[in-house]
């Protein structure tokens, strides 16, 4: 686990160099989209997603709904092959609620038509505490590796 | 990769600072930060360097008899005797990891010579039969590479066929809500085309990358 620890440090700079300014009590969960993308699908009709959230808050919160314009959105967490539908998954103080692919991942189903790759979905998060987040989620390739970048 | 090792910490670095700078950027934004996608690698580390698994003691093909995508039947050890073979056990109404680690393979498959493209088998068999019908599994596979072979038939013969490479499948069935929840095995068999046998494992995490640089040796049956 000592690979953790520098990603962690960079990220607790960052923080420090990010502050908003306007007065943020510890006790309010103050959230963040990144790393979102959905692979291009290879069914007509369903694809997965995915996103990280970010609280840099210092309270939880609750990532409660997902939906979209496009179809059916629900939330899953996957182990050894299973995956399990979600009605919520915590979004922990100072930390993250990762959907990746192998893992917690989105699944959109009852798609009006495919996504494309380089089209984008709009997305509505909802949250227990914080107020909604839209998102835009790109269509990449059916391939596409976040840590790559291709 | 004479020294696996290095390139790994840097690619970490770089993560981080990718990272800082996402979150730097991202201060109070909107939330609709998606050009900073390495984030999600800060913490996903972990695990081996290497997509592969050698093996010592290789497996036996499955003496699997199903249905092909044309409705045929397809003896798996006849039409991939001599053969580099890959197998994968998923389903089609899978979101995630069943049409990724496909369509990996597919693209890898592409940067191989014409005559080992041909010579290699990409053999897909369902682990939910029910809804997977040679139709629907044709379909699916042909929007990934319609060179791929989809099997489909008795999930009991399917599951034991599964078994018999240490890939344990349950048969699909509804969960406390009434969805339909299917399993798929969580890695990819390569069988070598000089002794038939099934002896090298990829996991789902194998990228494009990996699957490229390895089909060169399995389609000669050399070890990755």
């Amino acid at each position: 686990m000592k690979r953790a620890a520098l990603p962690v440090t960079a990220l607790a700079a960052a923080l420090a160099l990010a502050g908003c300014g306007s007065g943020q009590g510890a006790g309010e969960p103050e959230l963040s989209v990144s790393a979102t993308y959905m692979p291009q699908p290879v069914a007509a009709d369903m694809a997965a997603g995915f996103l990280t959230v970010t609280n840099r808050g210092g309270e939880q919160d609750e990532l409660t709904s997902v939906s979209s314009d496009i179809g059916r959105v629900t939330m899953h967490s996957t182990s050894g092959g299973t995956m399990a539908e979600r009605t919520s998954f915590a979004v922990p103080a100072h930390g993250r609620l990762v959907f990746r692919s192998g893992g917690n991942h989105l699944m959109f189903e009852q798609l009006k038509q495919k996504p494309r790759q380089g089209q984008t979905v709009k997305l509505k998060l909802g949250f227990a505490r914080s107020g909604p987040l839209t998102v835009e989620m790109p269509v990449r390739s059916a391939t596409y590796n976040p840590s790559t970048g291709h | 990769m004479l020294s696996p090792l290095a390139p790994r910490k840097k690619t970490l670095a770089a993560a981080a600072l990718l990272a800082a700078a996402a979150f730097t950027l991202s201060a109070c934004g909107s939330g609709d930060d998606s050009a900073s996608s390495p984030v999600s690698v800060v913490s996903e580390e972990g695990g081996s360097d290497k997509a592969a698994t050698v093996l010592d003691q290789p497996f036996a093909k499955p003496d699997l008899v199903l249905t092909d995508t044309h409705g045929k039947k397809y003896d798996l050890r006849a039409e991939t005797k001599g053969h580099p073979t890959l197998v994968y056990f998923g389903y089609t109404h899978c979101p995630d990891v069943c049409p990724t680690t496909m369509s990996n393979i597919a693209v890898a498959m592409k940067a191989l010579p014409k005559s080992e493209q041909d010579d290699l088998r990409v053999v897909f068999v369902t682990t939910d039969p029910g809804r997977d019908t040679p139709a629907e599994l044709g379909t699916w596979l042909k929007s990934i590479d319609s060179r791929f072979t989809g099997l489909t038939g008795d999930f009991a013969t399917i599951q034991a066929g599964a078994r018999s490479l240490g890939i344990s499948v349950e048969p699909t069935s509804k969960d406390k809500n009434g969805k339909t929840v299917s399993v798929h095995g969580t890695q990819v068999i390569a069988f070598s085309p000089k002794t038939n046998g099934g002896y090298v494992l990829y996991g789902e995490e194998a990228t494009v990358d990996d699957w490229t640089k390895d089909l060169p040796k399995l389609v000669r049956g050399a070890k990755p």
